[in-house]
């Protein structure tokens, strides 16, 4: 087996006094697809600050590529939960994107140089949005502006790619477009997706977690019902709404 | 009115004024784009207490407002990272404290605080030759700083949980930014005093961001449209006999409602 891209170890974090996350184990393999679901207020955006590190544990280590230090952090690409930045900032497609490499340019001045700018048409090539290049994004639609999101992530080639409830704010067409283009990231990159919404579970998932303070997994791409019922402490309705796939495994009848 | 050219004060005037706008076009994109009109208003407040110490230890009270300014701004920004539920209400404590301070201060000074009024609501007409210098080389290091780091400001103030996860260092380049709103706050009260400082930090870079897409064309139009008001208030002051301060902080607000009219009407067709 390949050596993990993310490795969160006996991970605790409280927060004005209470424990938001308990225990928390989890390894990400550069071919997973990991997503990782759980009622909200379960920790989820918790665990990806921990990971990205944003948010100092109050016990356990994360490790990205085998390294627990800063400069790490690079080789992962990070879509923020929608809304959590000001649209109205005077920024255009192309340089919110651009800016993404920023953490790749260490000599100061930090000025862009000509792979920065190849990358960043890559990018923007890649999401379809190269012909909304030179728009505010504050102009743009919120499946665009989605996109331009995940562009800027894209341009400093990351390992893996975290992504936060990314289909909150998504019609639905937009959101099997976008897990489409997931689809084809995987490829070159893990991928770890966290949303509240077990109705979303994209095609591909190879890995699941539950999360609500502790994590619950079978390390498999299947969400059983044991899982489910110490991650949301109610039984949970295994009913899937246009899931292009099972991924639920059969359950016992209860009635 | 061109004989009035002819009067150094009247030229210091006017080149005060085109360093002011220069200084608040550019800090004021920020402070307009980052939403810190707030924490701006707390930081040349608190300013006062600068002036007032400089009277009690007689120091130059600019120089005074100074360190004080910068300290309070850094202050604030060490705040700001722990507390951010709070701040609202911290900036107003600032906000008062700082007053407060510098009244004590003017009130325990023996004697009569010579130009205290000056410094409250500005006095671009009597700034002296050295304060002229001293803008200068404030503006200079303004503009030297922000073109170094226009990336890492455009970053830490579009989306500065990112900037953190690209490793950039956001807490420093934060703080970096508050010290330079305490500078164009100090510059600013020579022009139109403590009190107004806040409109014209933030008025030109409103306007400007109405017909601007990006950071570095949003500087260049507020730094223009300041010009214009602070010309345009000092001419008007001096035709109308009337004060100069006051004066360019009217003509800058009327022209901020006349353009938000006019998005208006643009955006109702």
């Amino acid at each position: 087996m390949t050596a993990p891209v993310i490795e969160v170890e006996d991970v605790w974090v409280r927060l004005r006094g209470h424990t938001v996350l308990e225990e928390v184990s989890l390894a990400v393999h550069p071919d997973d697809f990991y997503a990782i679901i759980g009622p909200n207020g379960g920790g989820k955006t918790t665990l990806l600050r921990v990971i990205l590190g944003l948010l100092q544990p109050s016990r356990g280590t994360v490790r990205i590529l085998g390294a627990t230090g800063a400069a790490a952090r690079r080789e992962v690409g990070y879509v923020p939960q929608f809304r959590t930045f000001d649209f109205e900032y005077p920024i255009t497609v192309r340089e919110m994107v651009l800016s993404g490499r920023l953490g790749h340019v260490t000599h100061l001045p930090r000025r862009y140089g000509p792979i920065d700018h190849a990358r960043t048409e890559e990018a923007l090539e890649t999401m379809g949005i190269a012909g909304l290049a030179d728009r505010q994004i504050r102009d743009l639609s919120g499946g665009e502006q989605q996109r331009a999101i995940i562009a800027r992530a894209l341009v400093g080639d990351p390992k893996v790619l975290l992504l936060d409830e990314p289909t909150v704010y998504v019609d639905a067409p937009t959101a099997a477009q976008f897990y489409s283009i997931l689809d084809k990231l995987r490829e070159r990159m893990a991928i770890v997706l966290v949303t509240h919404d077990i109705g979303v579970l994209p095609e591909h998932v190879t890995r699941v977690a539950c999360l609500n303070r502790r994590l619950y997994t079978h390390d498999t791409n299947e969400i059983t019902p044991d899982m489910l019922e110490a991650a949301y402490h109610c039984p949970v309705d295994l009913i899937a709404h246009g899931v292009p796939h099972r991924v639920f495994s059969d359950h016992p009848e209860e009635e | 009115m061109f004989e009035i050219l002819g009067f150094e004060f009247f030229r210091n005037a006017l080149i005060a004024g085109v360093l002011a706008s220069v200084a608040c076009g550019i800090i004021g994109t920020y402070v307009v784009v980052r939403r810190m009109v707030s924490v701006s208003g707390g930081i040349s407040h608190a300013a006062f207490g600068g002036i007032g110490l400089g009277y009690f230890f007689g120091i130059d009270p600019l120089l005074g407002a100074t360190g004080f300014t910068v300290a309070t701004a850094l202050g604030m920004g060490a705040l700001q990272l722990r507390a951010r539920q709070q701040m609202d209400t911290i900036i107003g404590a600032v906000w008062a404290a700082g007053m407060a301070v510098g009244i004590l201060f003017v009130y325990l000074t023996p004697g009569f605080a010579p130009d205290l009024f000056s410094y409250l609501f500005g006095s671009i007409l009597l700034v002296p030759r050295e304060d002229i210098l001293l803008m200068g080389v404030l503006v200079a290091i303004i503009v030297a700083v922000v073109a170094l780091l226009y990336q890492e400001l455009q970053a830490v103030t579009f989306d500065p949980d990112y900037a953190r996860v690209m490793n950039l260092p956001v807490e420093r380049i934060s703080l970096l930014l508050l010290v330079l709103i305490a500078l164009t706050v100090v510059m600013l009260i020579r022009v139109v005093g403590i009190i107004l400082v806040i409109a014209l930090l933030t008025l030109p870079a409103a306007i400007s961001r109405l017909y601007t897409t990006r950071i570095r064309s949003m500087m260049v139009l507020a730094v223009a449209l300041g010009i214009v008001f602070t010309l345009t208030g000092i001419g008007l002051s001096y035709l109308l006999d009337v004060p100069s301060g006051a004066t360019i902080i009217l003509v800058s607000t009327l022209a901020y409602a006349g353009a938000l009219g006019a998005e208006r009407l643009r955006q109702g067709d």
